[in-house]
């Protein structure tokens, strides 16, 4: 072959327009709930979605797998990815111009679903569609706002979650409710504090921006660069003049949340965090957190925010993922999840409205006994800012905390 | 027609994807490719000139990589000369083999049960009462230096490495050579330092080369075991790749080919000097 | 003395694997104890579950792992041949060491685009493919060395004699190459069983093969079926060096 013709192939590679087309069923939209689920039937779905945490995973693998398989004959597989990830693909797939996705349904939170609205990624307005979207409190703003973006039926709740510190209660006893309170610990404490460079450690350094700030109020909108160039460098200041006390001088920092757990477990780290607030009961049942752990919402509160599910705009198999979201949101499979001994994913759904038998089954679950109650986090609860806040935190972190 | 045949296969394999794949990065940093291609531009190359990240990550790869070869050849220079018999026959001449069966991932995850802070080393000293907590144990994994990684990387190339001298000692007949020397009235370590240790690792340079490469571009070693910065170089770009922001991604490409070029360069440059493509 | 060194230099190199072997066993292993807190048998049988996402893994690993060795052994011993005898020889062969020294996730990274664009990527064909990208120039590498002029004299002799192209290869050539084909087989095996970054890229971590589980594992920090996983990559290719070790690794040293 001359080097001519592989250049020739290259340039058609490169410039030769989309690949196969995507398949030509109906678009679901169009379809009635009943014509869904004939459509959807059988399919094979596969979903992308954060594994980082095994008894998730198990919920997962275990129970919803096996569910949907027997209701709707679906296969459901799972392939592991953040965020960023999922972003990534999807972009890829639209620059090379391909008809149809490798992946059908994606597990994600506000970063994610703007990204993916900027890529023009996502399929729907869909959640109108499910018959079990009549029990979701979409009137609560924790639920119905995604980082101040309104879902707009483009994305579908699954749970609902507020961020809990944790820490040992035998090596704290009193934890750090300020950020001076927190100074103060590291400082007579080094080397047991830490925070992950990660979507959970980012939420937490969002909390402690509106902190600085004096209040959620400033961040309430659209994302502005004054606000944000105001408190950000005061953030960095500060977390600079702490990070020779945290774990490892500061030098580096966790880059994913089950190492920390990890070390937190074996008593490297006296704090660990979580966005699920019931983690600390459910890892301490599993025998993987001592005994001594307890969760807590420190008083300058922390970000509440909902994760949810989408479908991608190219998925080959739209109706068969929207019959496992359907499924996802129902009673049953909320209550499920609930459940601090599966995963204790707070539920999305409206527990009021709700048929007397399963609200009873949710007003009977196992109470945590580690962490606060969830009315009692509540009143600490700071709503999810503009997503471009959490792009540049994380971007700056790095700059000026990480590298710095 | 065979030949014609057989040449075609080697450039869809190798020259096709490569060349490929090289074009479409340039493209994609000069912002002619991609979602957000908007049209030429030299604006990520400045940036990531002005930013200097892929310096000092290429600067930290490259003393992690240095750092590994030069531990895992003295190791098993050290060993070849020493307890070369000892690997010929017995226990050893078995067990040295199991190492090469240990990819890339696992060495990581075993360095970290080892050397972590709750890992087998700092049981073992606190047992010993050498230690009095599980934070007085020395930062060996994530750390500063890139202990941990170096560690694995030593772990995994000096097997390979003291199995490549072992053939060359037979093959270069340097038992024979250490007895003229030793005639002559040269000791053994003269002999090990000025004769046996230089002839091992000028015979085998190409391949301690390509390993050193091969450490300077690995991924799942320092993905487990590296700090948050300064990261080794496939580390960077994939991070660039799959970041937040879709706007880091040109700037993946472009640590690929700067990363590329320097590569490539360097390793033309060592083969022609090596023997190893002259012709047998 | 020396064999008092030796027998502790062997216990060292063990140590990594019977800690691994004691961890894939093990439930809980709280610090500071040396030894797991209990031990069970339960993460071994994960992997004789039918349905089990373990064994599948270990099923399509080896599958992979055999097409791509295959394919590579057999196209890179009879592609060497044409280019040890070409007079573009160095030329070639400074081609076929770039995918092996690019780092082969960011060489994935490259190429990802194209195989998006030809819907191979996410399926196992991409990743056959992507993983042949990388293991066939190394087959060639590793061939191209063989064809020195003892084996050329041999064919021409053949010839001279009045054999046929196709003689020679069966009956002189092939004889010869039997070390080499299987030096050249296992290293590529090698190269495909322990491949992660083009892996996860390709396949956009929806083809799981074992090195993907292994990380999965310690992604969620369950580090007992990640030393089980971890076993389980290392196992077969042990097995392999210990029933052929000397033959296995004879002329990896490539010059």
């Amino acid at each position: 072959m001359k080097p001519n013709y592989i250049l020739l192939f290259i340039l058609t590679l490169l410039w030769g327009c989309s690949g196969p087309n995507a398949s030509s069923s109906t678009d679901p939209a169009k379809l009635s709930w009943e014509e869904i689920v004939e459509q959807g039937r059988g399919g094979v779905v596969q979903m992308m979605m954060w594994q980082g945490d095994p008894l998730i995973n198990a919920y997962m693998q275990d129970y919803v797998i096996p569910e949907v398989k027997s209701r709707y004959d679906i296969d459901l597989k799972l392939a592991n990815g953040q965020g960023n990830t999922i972003v990534s693909i999807l972009a890829a797939e639209l620059e090379a111009g391909q008809g149809s996705s490798e992946i059908d349904m994606v597990w994600i939170n506000g970063e994610t679903f703007y990204q993916l609205k900027q890529i023009n990624g996502l399929y729907g307005p869909f959640t109108d569609k499910l018959p079990n979207s009549e029990w979701v409190n979409h009137e609560n703003p924790f639920i119905g706002t995604d980082f101040q973006q309104p879902i707009n039926g483009m994305e579908a709740p699954w749970g609902s979650v507020q961020q809990a510190i944790i820490y040992n209660s035998e090596m704290i006893s009193e934890p750090p409710q300020s950020l001076e309170e927190l100074a103060s610990f590291v400082e007579a404490n080094p080397g047991l504090f830490t925070i992950p460079n990660e979507f959970t450690g980012m939420s937490l350094l969002k909390a402690m921006l509106m902190d600085i700030a004096g209040g959620p109020e400033a961040f309430k909108g659209a994302f502005d660069e004054g606000v944000y160039n105001t408190y950000a460098p005061q953030l960095w200041e500060y977390l600079n003049r702490i990070k020779p006390y945290f774990w490892k001088q500061g030098e580096t920092f966790p880059a994913q949340l089950a190492a920390m757990h990890q070390m937190f477990a074996s008593g490297e780290l006296a704090f660990t965090m979580s966005m699920n607030d019931s983690e600390v009961d459910n890892k301490v049942l599993q025998g993987i957190f001592p005994e001594s752990s307890r969760a807590y919402v420190p008083a300058f509160g922390t970000i509440r925010n909902s994760h949810y599910l989408g479908i991608t705009k190219l998925a080959q198999h739209k109706a068969a993922a929207m019959l496992v979201i359907d499924f996802l949101s129902s009673p049953e499979a909320q209550l499920k999840k609930q459940d601090p001994t599966v995963w204790g994913d707070g539920t999305v759904l409206e527990v009021e409205n709700l048929p007397e038998e399963i609200r009873s089954q949710f007003e009977n679950l196992p109470s945590r006994i580690l962490a606060p109650k969830r009315e009692d986090m509540l009143p600490r609860a700071l709503m999810e800012p503009d997503p471009e806040y959490m792009i540049r935190i994380s971007k700056d972190f790095r700059k000026f905390v990480i590298e710095g | 027609m065979y030949k014609a045949l057989g040449i075609r296969w080697f450039l869809l394999l190798t020259v096709l994807p490569l060349a490929a794949g090289l074009i479409y990065a340039l493209l994609y940093s000069l912002g002619l490719a991609g979602i957000l291609g908007n049209g030429f531009t030299l604006a990520y190359w400045q940036s990531v000139f002005a930013e200097g990240v892929v310096w000092r990550s290429l600067g930290y790869s490259a003393y992690i990589a240095t750092a590994s070869m030069s531990l895992a050849c003295l190791l098993a220079l050290g060993l070849v000369i020493k307890l070369r018999t000892a690997f010929q026959k017995g226990i050893l001449s078995y067990v040295i083999y199991f190492p090469l069966a240990i990819p890339a991932m696992v060495a990581a995850f075993i360095s970290f049960q080892l050397l972590g802070k709750a890992g087998l080393f700092s049981r073992l000293t606190y047992a010993l009462g050498l230690t009095e907590s599980l934070q007085s144990f020395p930062d060996l994994v994530n750390d500063f230096w890139g202990i941990g990684i170096i560690f694995s990387h030593s772990l995994m190339a000096f097997p390979f490495l003291l199995l490549l001298f072992l053939g060359t000692y037979e093959g270069e007949r340097l038992g024979e050579l250490k007895q003229i020397a030793k005639t002559l009235g040269a000791g053994e370590g003269y002999i090990s330092r000025k004769i046996v240790a230089p002839i091992l690792l000028k015979q085998n340079f190409a391949a301690i080369l390509l390993y050193f490469i091969f450490v300077l571009g690995s991924y799942e070693i320092p993905l487990l075991l590296g700090r948050e910065a300064p990261q080794m170089i496939s580390v960077l770009t994939i991070r660039k790749l799959q970041r937040y922001d879709l706007l880091d991604k040109p700037e993946a490409y472009i640590i690929a080919l700067i990363y590329c070029v320097l590569v490539l360069t360097a390793m033309v440059i060592s083969l022609r000097r090596s023997k190893i493509l002259q012709k047998n | 003395m020396q064999k008092g060194f030796t027998y502790l230099l062997a216990a060292l190199i063990l140590l990594p694997f019977s800690l691994l072997l004691l961890l894939s066993l093990a439930e809980g292993w709280s610090f500071p104890s040396i030894l797991p807190d209990a031990w069970t048998a339960e993460h071994w049988s994960r992997l004789f579950q039918l349905d089990g996402d373990l064994g599948q893994s270990l099923l399509l690993s080896i599958g992979i792992s055999l097409f791509v060795a295959t394919v590579a052994t057999i196209s890179g011993f009879l592609t060497s041949r044409f280019i040890a005898y070409s007079p573009f020889r160095e030329r070639y062969l400074i081609m076929a060491y770039c995918p092996f020294v690019l780092s082969p996730v960011v060489y994935a990274a490259c190429i990802h685009f194209f195989f998006i664009k030809m819907g191979l990527s996410g399926h196992i064909g991409g990743v056959l493919i992507g993983q042949l990208i990388i293991a066939y120039p190394f087959a060639v590498i590793i061939c191209h060395g063989h064809w020195n002029e003892r084996i050329r004299s041999m064919e021409q002799l053949v010839a001279t004699l009045g054999g046929s192209r196709r003689e020679a290869f069966q009956k002189v050539i092939l004889p010869l190459s039997k070390g080499i084909l299987l030096v050249c087989f296992f290293q590529c095996y090698l190269i495909s069983w322990f491949e992660y970054g083009l892996t996860t890229l390709i396949g956009v971590g929806k083809v799981q093969t074992m090195t993907l589980k292994v990380f999965q594992y310690i992604n969620e920090a369950d580090i007992y079926l990640a030393a089980l996983s971890s076993w389980l990559l290392f196992l077969p290719p042990a097995i392999l060096l210990w029933f052929n070790k000397r033959f296995v690794f004879r002329e990896v040293n490539v010059s």
